[in-house]
């Protein structure tokens, strides 16, 4: 239950983020793509500049975490599937012009081709675990699914 | 609705916020703030599959309502629209929707392949410093503004 509520917010803050910089916009994702602006990539780059070495002395510190146990980054080595499904993602993002969390963003935007991109985003993660009859690798990047209740 | 907030948040504000954000979830939860995950959870619940992650669930309504709070509640309220103006521009309504029907199918599949998308690899996996969320990044980084190009090459610099 509470877990629930953490979730919902920060959905609530990522989302909110996202709109406030315009990246559920497909111009603006079109415009970063044709190294027409920086802004994004810059974004991206800070974001990572304020949490790599903040998550990093917490590792260190061993912090305990409320809802998942000791925080503990993960890391791995590249292997050909993050390759060849990094390159698909790639084309798809141009094309698109958004990625899955924007792409929430663009409908509650009033961009109603968003609606189109959801369920096409559906059915690629859906055909995907068909392919392969677990969801061994759906994940969120450095994924772990084991926080699955509540307590 | 109120009209409190500029057009667009400045990047050296939003990136920090987002980089506060992430390391946010990793102390609550020690989970990534990622978004394929959370596609996946809540197409389980729509199948009724009963292993689903709940608050992932929660969590992809959060990204619709936080966007809603930010268009409709804190600027001054945005109206029905198609989007993807700078396609429209080249291409008619019936050609832009399998577009971007394709390209959400081609980047969703991509996603689940690689394990992760912009903000699970891109930010959280690289923020943790993995080697394979680098290696994502840098292999989507090239063929989206590859893609990029070429669209702009067949449409004769329109797109």
């Amino acid at each position: 239950m509470r877990l629930n509520i953490i979730g919902l917010l920060f959905g609530i803050a990522f989302g909110g983020v996202l709109a406030a910089s315009n990246l559920h916009e497909y111009d603006t994702i079109h415009a970063m793509l044709r190294l027409d602006e920086f802004d994004v990539f810059w974004f991206m780059a800070s974001a990572i500049a304020v949490s790599a070495p903040l998550l990093y002395l917490l590792e260190r510190r061993g912090m305990n975490t409320p809802f998942g146990g000791e925080l503990s980054l993960s890391r791995s080595m590249p292997e050909k599937h993050h390759l060849q499904g990094g390159a698909l993602f790639g084309i798809g993002w141009a094309i698109a012009g958004t990625c899955p969390a924007p792409a929430l963003v663009m409908v509650s935007s009033g961009a109603m081709l968003g609606l189109v991109a959801i369920p096409g985003i559906f059915l690629g993660l859906h055909l995907r675990e068909r392919q392969q009859q677990s969801d061994q690798h759906v994940g969120d990047g450095e994924h772990r699914m084991a926080v699955t209740s509540d307590r | 609705m109120f009209d409190v907030l500029p057009d667009r948040l400045a990047w050296y504000v939003g990136g920090p916020i987002l980089g506060l954000l992430i390391v946010g979830l990793f102390v609550v939860a020690n989970q990534p703030l990622g978004a394929s995950g959370a596609y996946v959870q809540t197409s389980g619940l729509i199948r009724r599959r009963s292993d689903i992650v709940v608050w992932r669930v929660w969590y992809f309504v959060g990204l619709f309502v936080g966007g809603l709070l930010v268009t409709q509640v804190f600027r001054e309220g945005a109206e029905i629209r198609s989007g993807y103006d700078a396609m429209r521009d080249v291409f008619p309504l019936w050609a832009t929707i399998p577009l971007v029907f394709g390209g959400a199918t081609l980047l969703g599949y991509g996603a689940a392949v690689a394990g992760g998308c912009t903000s699970g690899h891109g930010m959280c996996g690289t923020a943790q410093r993995s080697p394979a969320s680098m290696a994502v990044t840098a292999t989507f980084m090239a063929t989206a503004i590859l893609t990029t190009f070429v669209l702009r090459i067949a449409t004769g610099g329109d797109l």
